[in-house]
């Protein structure tokens, strides 16, 4: 069921009108969100549903169990070793086939692998990161196993969250459930404020934005130059707009459940350097990656050598998170070395450093354009795709002022000009939250003009979330 | 008062969409679009040059290409006539009987006209959504629940949203005037410098042909990709079109004599045909042309009897006295198949077609209609 079908809106609602008058009694109210998120999920494939359900069985059990075990290390590892072998069975276990009958057939063997039969289901990147999280917290005793079965259910199931994020740590999650779910006016203000900035980033922007990225992507053999920049910028646009569009509905929707999420998004495209970049994209990922999986690898304690080590393993991690392909190792890959490179060289670099105007404008754009590159290679299909796309940029820069058309090019030029511009001043003005505040005509003027920009410029066909396919 | 915030700005936009419904849109509508060839239509007939129109032709784009406008033009006047031509291409019976209410209310000296049809506008009771936009322009809200029996409404398809909300009828326009303003400016200054005659008098003139494409048959279409591109480009998706008709082909031969009961559907068409001819209430009994049809779409791709299940719907009415009947179907079809110097595409004749066809049918026109609608002004 996805947040952008009328499906959604109803069940949305449904949900709403269920859960005012339970809040009286919380057993109740929490049962009818774990009912509501399954039967969420199911919507899509409800026999992956037993998934959901053995991973939070497993877990929950294993979490009462870790602060009174002898060896508790064992639960860990067999809690690591159930949610990682999920998502190795079912993410990952056919990309391995398939590489290694491409080795074996490069190498002229005659071995071949049947693939497994499997359908990626759809979360699980983030519910068993959520889940495990919740384990790993236990073990090391940042907290205190949940005893509430339901609590933990709803902890790993929660509908709005339960595809593509944030990824919600299971103690702050129960912090949320445990404190006052009181929704306030002002809380529904804020709330519908990140529904429709939602709706419009997503709706409007990404499936716009598609129709530009998808054909050079698709098939880049035949694009020029600037159809190929445009579409890097476009894809570079909608990819965020997709997502933190995703994020602020399930953030809007959880908050009118009473709910509050992590932020997940913060102006990426502001970003002055790679490390900024990665404390404002997808931000819960980057955190449990740095908790869990960087300071695990020793983090910055063990010399420099074994930092930027650490630093390159969890970025590579970090984009294989992403997908089963090569071609989101390399994504990975690129933005490792970026950090790398940050880390040894252009932080100690005074220029770089320099806080005059020019340079920020610098270093803004080298950021920017450096993720961009790194884009390519997460959103093109194969290495040839991408090899394809930066062979276009490369051969078509010498003559890029010739072949500028005017008629075709401006619009494009000056729409990702507006966009960037747009981001920008959302960020240093923080829009969403004055929005969300606002006492006075701004939030009705704004709430209009969402509305207004999703009959009149929504593209009739709707794409899915990217990051579902995560 | 405190929840107010909250529903204004639904308010504001139903406020807005009531606006686009009323029309205020309609001046920057894109005059290429279905709802902009509809409004040009509503505003030449505006002009004080047709504050009275005494005979007018409905229909598709069939009689824009294959109805000569400008010898009627003519022969109307020669009597102390006005004559209108308000076919908008992709007109079908729900859109009609928008467009004949609107003249029943705007336009009442209307004394009679030319409905032209095809065959295969007796196979079904609508056209898909976009004649919404052909419709929207001349209907009234009550007309609301008439339209969605041919365009039903649909969750999953936006287009037809457009029954109910006049910012997603509109909604692709915009777009098009956001993305390319430059162009609609350019397109909307030519469209406005257009006089009124030109609108609804003109003739459209197509001189090119099928001989010269080399195309004469359906089974030519398979060869499509090895002929001219700007051939290939016009003519691909009609061949589409008729492929896919030709795979999903049946024979309504069974309806006809009676071997099996009719179709709901087909009951639907016959039942709705035959009303909304009866519904018209001009003073002349409206002649109905069936136009020329490519043999391609008569015997490959549409049902077989479909000809003859078009005269049965419109047998009664003949009888009656309801209609006149002009049965040019098969003007250009012989044994050996379609003459293909009168058509310039699967659908429309060009000029040649059109000079042909008018021979033929001019004489009972000039009778049946101009004749008898100059009758009590020659009294």
């Amino acid at each position: 069921m996805l947040f952008t079908s009328i499906q959604f809106v109803v069940f949305f609602i449904a949900v709403l009108v269920l859960n005012q008058p339970l809040r009286r009694w919380p057993i109740a109210q929490k049962a009818m969100l774990v009912l509501a998120s399954y039967y969420f999920y199911a919507q899509w494939n409800w026999h992956y549903l037993f998934l959901v359900w053995f991973s939070t069985v497993v877990d929950y059990s294993i979490g009462l169990r870790l602060p009174h075990s002898p060896k508790p290390h064992r639960l860990i590892a067999l809690s690591v070793i159930v949610n990682l072998g999920f998502l190795g069975i079912f993410k990952y276990a056919n990309w391995m086939i398939s590489s290694l009958n491409g080795v074996s057939a490069a190498l002229g063997d005659a071995m071949h692998i049947t693939p497994l039969d499997v359908v990626l289901p759809v979360g699980i990147s983030f519910y068993t990161f959520q889940s495990l999280s919740y384990t790993i917290d236990v073990y090391r005793g940042e907290m205190a196993p949940r005893r509430n079965f339901l609590d933990y259910a709803l902890a790993v199931a929660f509908f709005p969250q339960l595809e593509a994020g944030p990824i919600v740590r299971a103690r702050e999650f129960f912090a949320e459930l445990d404190g006052p779910k009181l929704v306030r006016l002002r809380d529904v203000q804020r709330a519908l404020v990140l529904i429709a900035f939602g709706f419009v980033k997503k709706m409007v922007f990404a499936d716009s934005l598609a129709l530009v990225a998808d054909p050079v992507f698709d098939n880049p053999a035949g694009a020029g130059f600037w159809n190929t920049l445009f579409a890097v910028y476009a894809f570079a646009f909608q990819i965020y707009c997709d997502f933190s569009g995703y994020t602020d509905i399930a953030t809007g929707c959880a908050l009118l459940l009473g709910i509050r999420f992590p932020q997940n998004f913060n102006y990426p495209y502001i970003a002055q350097s790679f490390q900024d970049f990665w404390r404002r994209w997808h931000m819960t990922l980057s955190r449990w990656l740095r908790d869990y999986l960087y300071i695990s690898l020793g983090g910055n304690r063990a010399g420099k050598l074994r930092t930027l080590a650490n630093l390159m393993i969890t970025m590579l991690l970090g984009g294989l998170w992403h997908g089963a392909s090569w071609t989101f190792v390399i994504w990975g890959g690129l933005h490792g070395l970026y950090l790398v490179i940050e880390r040894i060289g252009l932080s100690r670099w005074k220029l770089w450093q320099s806080p005059s105007r020019a340079m920020i404008l610098v270093r803004w754009a080298v950021v920017f354009h450096f993720v961009c590159l790194a884009w390519i290679f997460f959103r093109a299909k194969t290495f040839g795709a991408a090899w394809q796309v930066l062979a276009n940029l490369a051969h078509g820069v010498m003559h890029a002022f010739a072949n500028f058309a005017p008629a075709q090019h401006t619009g494009l030029a000056l729409l990702f000009i507006v966009l960037m511009i747009v981001h920008a001043l959302n960020a240093n003005r923080r829009v969403k939250d004055r929005l969300g505040d606002d006492r006075g005509p701004a939030f009705v003027v704004a709430m209009t003009a969402a509305i207004l920009l999703l009959v009149l410029f929504t593209p009739n066909h709707s794409a899915p979330f990217i990051y579902f396919q995560f | 008062m405190r929840y107010l915030k909250f529903l204004l700005p639904l308010l504001l936009v139903v406020c807005l969409d009531l606006v686009f419904q009323l029309g205020i849109y309609e001046p920057l509508a894109s005059p290429g679009s279905h709802a902009g060839m509809s409004i040009s239509v509503k505003s030449a007939l505006d002009a004080p040059a047709f504050a009275r129109v005494d005979l007018v032709t409905l229909g598709s784009s069939r009689p824009v290409y294959g109805i000569d406008h400008e010898a009627l033009t003519r022969a109307a006047a020669a009597h102390g006539l006005v004559y209108a031509n308000l076919s908008v291409p992709g007109m079908h019976w729900m859109s009609l009987r928008v467009i004949t209410d609107w003249l029943a209310r705007q336009h009442p000296e209307v004394q009679g006209g030319i409905i032209a049809l095809a065959v295969q506008d007796f196979l079904a009771p609508g056209n898909g959504s976009y004649e919404l936009g052909i419709a929207y322009p001349f209907r009234t809200f009550s007309e609301i629940p008439w339209m969605r029996e041919h365009v039903p409404f649909d969750w999953h398809d936006p287009a037809t949203y457009g029954l109910y909300s006049g910012l997603f009828e509109y909604h692709e326009d915009v777009q098009d005037i956001v993305a390319h303003p430059q162009h609609r400016r350019k397109l909307l200054r030519w469209f406005h410098a257009r006089a009124p005659q030109q609108v609804l008098q003109a003739n459209a003139n197509e001189t090119t042909g099928l001989c010269s494409a080399g195309i004469s048959k359906l089974s030519d279409c398979a060869t499509m990709a090895a002929r001219d591109p700007a051939v290939a480009a016009k003519l691909a998706p009609q061949c589409r079109e008729l492929e896919g008709a030709a795979k999903g082909r049946y024979d309504m031969r069974v309806y006809l004599d009676g071997r099996e009961p009719l179709t709901a559907r087909l009951a639907e068409v016959s039942d709705l045909v035959r009303a909304q001819l009866r519904g018209l209430h001009w003073k002349i009994p409206p002649v109905i042309v069936l136009m020329p049809m490519h043999d391609a779409w008569l015997r490959d791709a549409m049902p077989a009897g479909a000809h003859s299940w078009a005269l049965q719907v419109l047998a009664p009415l003949v009888a009656d006295g309801t209609i006149r009947l002009l049965d040019e179907t098969d003007l250009f079809n012989s044994d050996a198949g379609t003459d293909c110097s009168a058509f310039f595409d699967f659908y429309h004749n060009n000029v040649s077609g059109r000079e042909r066809l008018m021979q033929k049918i001019m004489p009972a026109l000039q009778s049946d209609l101009i004749g008898e609608a100059a009758a009590p002004v020659a009294k």
